[in-house]
This record gives structure tokens, C-alpha cells and sequence, in this order.
């Protein structure tokens, strides 16, 4: 069996390195981004089960991998990193097709499970497909 | 003095002085009266005089027994008038000649009485009585010239006074009126120039000695309320720089949440894979952990700079600087709302004479005004150039709601907000009285949901400097 893979889009190097690590450790293949436009780049090559993406980008924000990612692989589950716990109205309006708001600072262990949620998820919806 | 007490004397010196030769003028006049009357009693007691030394002839020559007679009448008749108008004759000529002429013509009566008794027409009584006759005339004549000598000297008396008051009047007049007028007007000139000034929001002094009057304690009155009103500008500066910072710390908050969530994270992960991380990585974190620590500096220092109070100080500086710096104060505010910026900064544009902190401060709060004016995705423009009369100009155009020609009206008002609890409405009137205090203007058009622009102008300095860029 493949492991599953992983994206993470953050324009912060650290917040990928950190992730990285604990989502290596947990079993997982990870590829991170600090540009958005690179990881939409390389989603059109590869399928990731999990696409985790920072909201607020320079350039390509957060809504954009999100259009996109779904418009490429509608299945891939996506996590939305958020600073504000305020969303704004245009994000509110995706809010069915992001599979969980994660608030910054990040808890990592919170993290690592709300991803290991979202494969659950994700493999869900195949089995029913 | 005051100026109450300058007028007052002013006033009673110059009514003192009319009513002075007034009371002068009317004692003359009355003396003249006096005298004119004593002058038609004199010619009237000289004509009676006069008829006697007649009818001493009539008696003497022509042999007139009843010429005697006439003459003891006529001299009871002058007795008698003399007595009536003892008083007024005594006033004009005074006691002694008045009884020198009465003893002259009792002289003379005792005279004529005897020779009517004795009917005596001898050498020696003519003689006598002519002698007598003739003394009792020359007094009355005395007395009629003293009279006109006393009328010459009252009018040339009268003339004298009027022409000694004439110039006492033109000096009060001509000299100390325009003194004491001049001295209150330039007071007044002063303290209008400043309310002006005041009322224009530039907080004078009126400088130089006060003086000890209502007008020296109107000038430091006001000199004390434009230092209060100064004073109350700076600490409105103050509290609505601390005010703009309210909306910054929203923009501010998320860009520290960054560095600290990358610091919490490097901790969670040193914490749960210490022993799985090796020690190049180990000092890789710690080395990341102080950048992050960094960044936060940076950030929080920004923030103090910009809150901290300082004292006004102009200096000649680059508009385009001062436009950059503000932006990166509302930078992640923009980037929050994303509020895109174009930016259209002319290059080479002279420098202007300003506090750097103050114009920012005056940026800034256009900048969050334009911000809250606008919805997602919309455009705020900057742009500065050259203004056609030679001013530098500083353009913050919004695309936001616009507002109503009710609300420009009102807008640099103090205390005109429209935003509820969440303005204080000081904002664009400490911006104004910022851009006043330049010397600068500062010019606001807007359109319902069109948007709105503001002009700053302020004045270039005159060395002709430019902003190197």
C-alpha cells in the first residue's frame, strides 16, 4: 500500500519544515511549498490525498490552491490554515469544500490528527466512490 | 495705567480745561457788564457835572439867583443816584475812589450852600465853589477813564486767556489723542492678527513687552489659551496617533502570529523529536528561533516609534519616504483586508519642510480611513507629484463607498465621525490642523460609492532641494 501524500503550501519556510518532520514521522510522504504557484505547478503532476494551505499568501492566497487543488482532484481533502478567527465572507462561501479551518499557532499534535482525519476522510469518500 | 483710567483722565482734563475757560470767559464777560454799566452811570454823572459848572457861570456872570439853587438840586439829584448805585460803582472803581468822589461833591455842596445862604457873589466864594466844581469834575473824569483803561485791559485779558487755552487744546488734541488712540489700536492689531492665527490652527504668541492694561491682560490671555490650545493639539495628536494604532494592532497582531507560530512550532518539535533530531538541526532551530525573535523586534519597535509622543521638529525631508514608511505601518492591515496598493510616486520632487512623524501619523490615518472605506479586492492609490503652483502634493485615492456632500461638509469637524463607537472623530481634524500647521493644505473630493481622494499640498522648501531616490 502507498503512503499517503501530503502537500503543504505555507509562504513561512518553517511552518513546512516543522510539518515535514512530524508528518514523516507519522508515516507519511510530505512535499511543502513556500510558493503557492509552484505547488499548484506540481499538483498538476502528482495527486496528493492531503493538501494543507496557508489563507493568507503573498500572491496566490490561500482560495486560489483551494479552487484549484479542487478543480484538479475534487477527492483531495484540503486544510486551510487561518490566522483570523473572523472569516471574511468570500471564504465563508468555500467553507463546504474545506475540510477543516486550522488556526494559527499551531498546535502540531492537533495537526497531525487533523490530517490523519482528513486521509480518514478522504479514503471514506473513495470507498463510497 | 489702564486704559479705563487713561480715557477717564483724558476726559477730565480736556472737560477741566473747557469748563475752566468757560468759567474764565463768562467772569470776563460779567466784568465787562459791570464796567459797561458803570461807564453809561460815569457819562451820565459827568453830563450832570458838566451842567453845573454851567450854572455856576449863570450864577457868577450873568448874576442867576436861582442858578444856585439848580445846582443844590442837581447835586442831591447825583447824591441820590451815587447812593442807589453805591454798590455797582464801588465794584467798578472801588471803595476809595468812590469816596473820594463823594467827599469831593459834599465839598462842593457845603460850597454852593453857604454861598445860597450868604447870596455871596465875592471873588473868593466863586473861586471856591469853581475850585470845588472843578475837583468834583476831574474825579468823575478820573473815574470815566479808569473805567475804560480797566474795560481795555479785561478784553485784552479775555484774548489773552483764549489764546493760551487755544494751544493747550490743539496739544491734547493733536498729540495725546492719536497717542493714546494708536496705543489701544496696535493692541487691538495684535490681538486680532492672533485670533486669526488661532483660528486658523496656528497656536501663536504675541511676543515682546505686555502692557499694564485691560489690553496687556487680554494679550496674555491669550497667549496663555493659545499655549493651552497647543497643548491641547499636541495631546490630540497624541491620543489619536494611540487611536490609529487601535486599527494597526489588528494588521500588527497577524504579522507577529507568523514568527510566533514558527517559534512555537521549532518548540513543539525540538519537545516531541529531541532525541530523533540530530545536532546540526538542533542548532539550525535555535539559530531559526532567534530570527523569529528578530522578526518580533522589528515589528514591536515599529509600533512603539509610532505611538511613542515627540516633540514637533521640522525638517526638510522627501514626501516619497515619508509615503513608503507610512505604507509599511498599514502593510499588513492592507494585506488582512486585501486591499491591494498602486503606487505612483514622481521622482525627483523638491523637499518639504515637515515633521516627519506628524505627516506619517497624518498618512497613516488616511490610509486606515481608506482601508475601512473599501471592501476585499479593491484598489487604494498613492500618488505625489508636483503641484501646477509649485507645491508638493500627496494624493490617497480610495475606491471605497464614498460620502455624502452632508458629510464632507463636516468631516475635518472635531468629533464629526460616521463610524459610531468606532471613531472618535478627531482623526482628519488633528490631520488638518497637522497639515495647517505646515503651512500645507488639505483637499478632499468625494463620490458616492465612487470614492474618495484627498490632496495634500505642502510647501516646498525654498533651496530647491530634491528627494534623492
Amino acid at each position: 500500500m502507498n503512503k499517503p501524500c501530503i502537500m503543504v503550501v505555507d509562504d513561512e519556510k518553517i511552518v513546512g519544515d516543522m510539518a515535514k518532520f512530524h508528518l514523516e514521522a507519522a508515516g507519511y510522504d510530505v512535499e511543502t511549498f513556500v510558493n503557492p504557484v509552484l505547488a499548484l505547478e506540481r499538483a498538476k503532476t502528482k495527486r496528493f490525498d492531503v493538501v494543507v494551505t496557508d489563507l493568507k499568501m503573498k500572491g496566490v492566497d490561500g482560495m486560489e490552491v483551494l479552487r484549484t487543488i479542487k478543480a484538479i482532484s475534487p477527492s483531495t481533502q484540503v486544510i486551510m490554515i487561518t490566522a483570523f478567527a473572523h472569516l471574511s465572507t468570500t471564504v465563508e462561501a468555500f467553507r463546504d469544500q474545506v475540510f477543516e479551518f486550522f488556526p494559527k499557532p499551531i498546535k502540531i499534535k492537533d495537526f497531525v490528527a487533523a490530517v490523519k482525519r482528513a486521509l480518514e476522510a478522504k479514503g471514506a469518500e473513495s470507498d463510497g466512490a | 495705567m489702564t486704559i479705563k483710567r487713561t480715557l477717564i483722565w483724558h476726559s477730565i482734563t480736556i472737560i477741566g480745561l473747557l469748563a475752566a475757560t468757560g468759567l474764565f470767559a463768562l467772569h470776563d464777560v460779567d466784568n465787562l457788564v459791570t464796567m459797561t454799566r458803570f461807564m453809561e452811570i460815569q457819562e451820565k454823572l459827568n453830563a450832570s457835572f458838566l451842567e453845573m459848572r454851567l450854572l455856576e457861570k449863570n450864577y457868577f456872570l450873568f448874576k442867576d439867583d436861582q442858578a444856585i439853587h439848580d445846582i443844590a438840586n442837581s447835586i442831591r439829584m447825583v447824591d441820590g443816584t451815587l447812593d442807589d448805585l453805591s454798590r455797582d460803582m464801588i465794584k467798578a472803581a472801588g471803595q476809595e475812589k468812590y469816596q473820594d468822589l463823594r467827599h469831593a461833591l459834599d465839598a462842593y455842596r457845603n460850597k454852593a450852600q453857604d454861598i445860597a445862604a450868604s447870596k455871596a457873589r465875592d471873588e473868593d466864594s466863586e473861586m471856591a465853589l469853581r475850585e470845588s466844581g472843578r475837583q468834583v469834575l476831574e474825579f468823575s473824569t478820573g473815574l470815566t477813564m479808569n473805567a475804560r483803561g480797566k474795560i481795555g485791559e479785561l478784553i485784552s485779558g479775555s484774548k489773552r486767556n483764549l489764546l493760551i487755552s487755544f494751544p493747550l487744546f490743539l496739544v491734547l488734541a493733536v498729540f495725546s489723542t492719536p497717542i493714546i488712540f494708536s496705543r489701544i489700536l496696535s493692541s487691538l492689531d495684535k490681538i486680532s492678527l492672533l485670533a486669526l492665527e488661532v483660528s486658523q490652527g496656528r497656536f501663536l504668541k504675541i511676543e515682546g513687552p505686555v502692557q499694564n492694561n485691560e489690553l496687556g491682560a487680554v494679550i496674555t490671555a491669550m497667549n496663555t489659551m493659545s499655549e493651552q490650545l497647543r497643548l491641547r493639539e499636541d495631546e490630540l495628536v497624541q491620543s489619536k496617533k494611540l487611536n490609529s494604532l487601535g486599527f494597526l494592532t489588528a494588521g500588527v497582531a497577524h504579522e507577529l502570529n507568523n514568527p510566533l507560530n514558527n517559534i512555537s512550532m521549532i518548540c513543539q518539535t525540538y519537545e516531541a523529536m529531541y532525541d530523533s533530531i540530530d545536532a546540526k538541526d538542533r542548532l539550525e532551530f535555535v539559530s531559526q528561533i532567534a530570527g523569529e525573535v528578530e522578526r518580533i523586534q522589528a515589528i514591536v519597535m515599529s509600533l512603539l516609534d509610532f505611538a511613542k509622543p515627540k516633540p514637533t521638529i521640522f525638517m526638510p525631508g522627501g514626501v516619497n519616504a515619508v509615503v513608503r514608511r507610512s505604507l509599511k505601518l498599514v502593510r499588513n492591515t492592507l494585506d488582512v483586508t486585501n486591499i491591494e496598493v498602486l503606487l505612483d510616486l514622481t521622482a525627483g520632487l523638491p523637499l518639504v519642510n515637515m515633521d516627519v512623524n506628524q505627516i506619517s501619523q497624518v498618512l497613516v490615518n488616511l490610509f486606515n480611513n481608506a482601508i475601512q472605506a473599501m471592501s476585499e479586492d479593491q484598489t487604494l492609490a498613492v500618488r505625489t507629484r508636483l503641484s501646477p503652483d509649485g507645491m508638493v502634493e500627496i494624493e490617497v485615492q480610495d475606491t471605497g463607498h464614498g460620502m455624502t456632500p452632508e458629510t464632507l461638509s463636516s468631516i475635518f469637524d472635531p468629533f464629526f465621525s460616521t463610524k459610531g463607537t468606532d471613531g472618535t472623530g478627531l482623526g482628519l481634524s488633528v490631520s488638518y490642523g497637522i497639515i495647517k500647521n505646515h503651512q500645507g493644505q488639505i483637499n478632499v473630493q468625494s463620490e458616492i460609492d465612487r470614492g474618495t481622494t484627498f490632496d495634500i499640498l505642502l510647501p516646498a522648501v525654498e533651496s530647491g532641494e530634491v528627494e534623492n531616490e
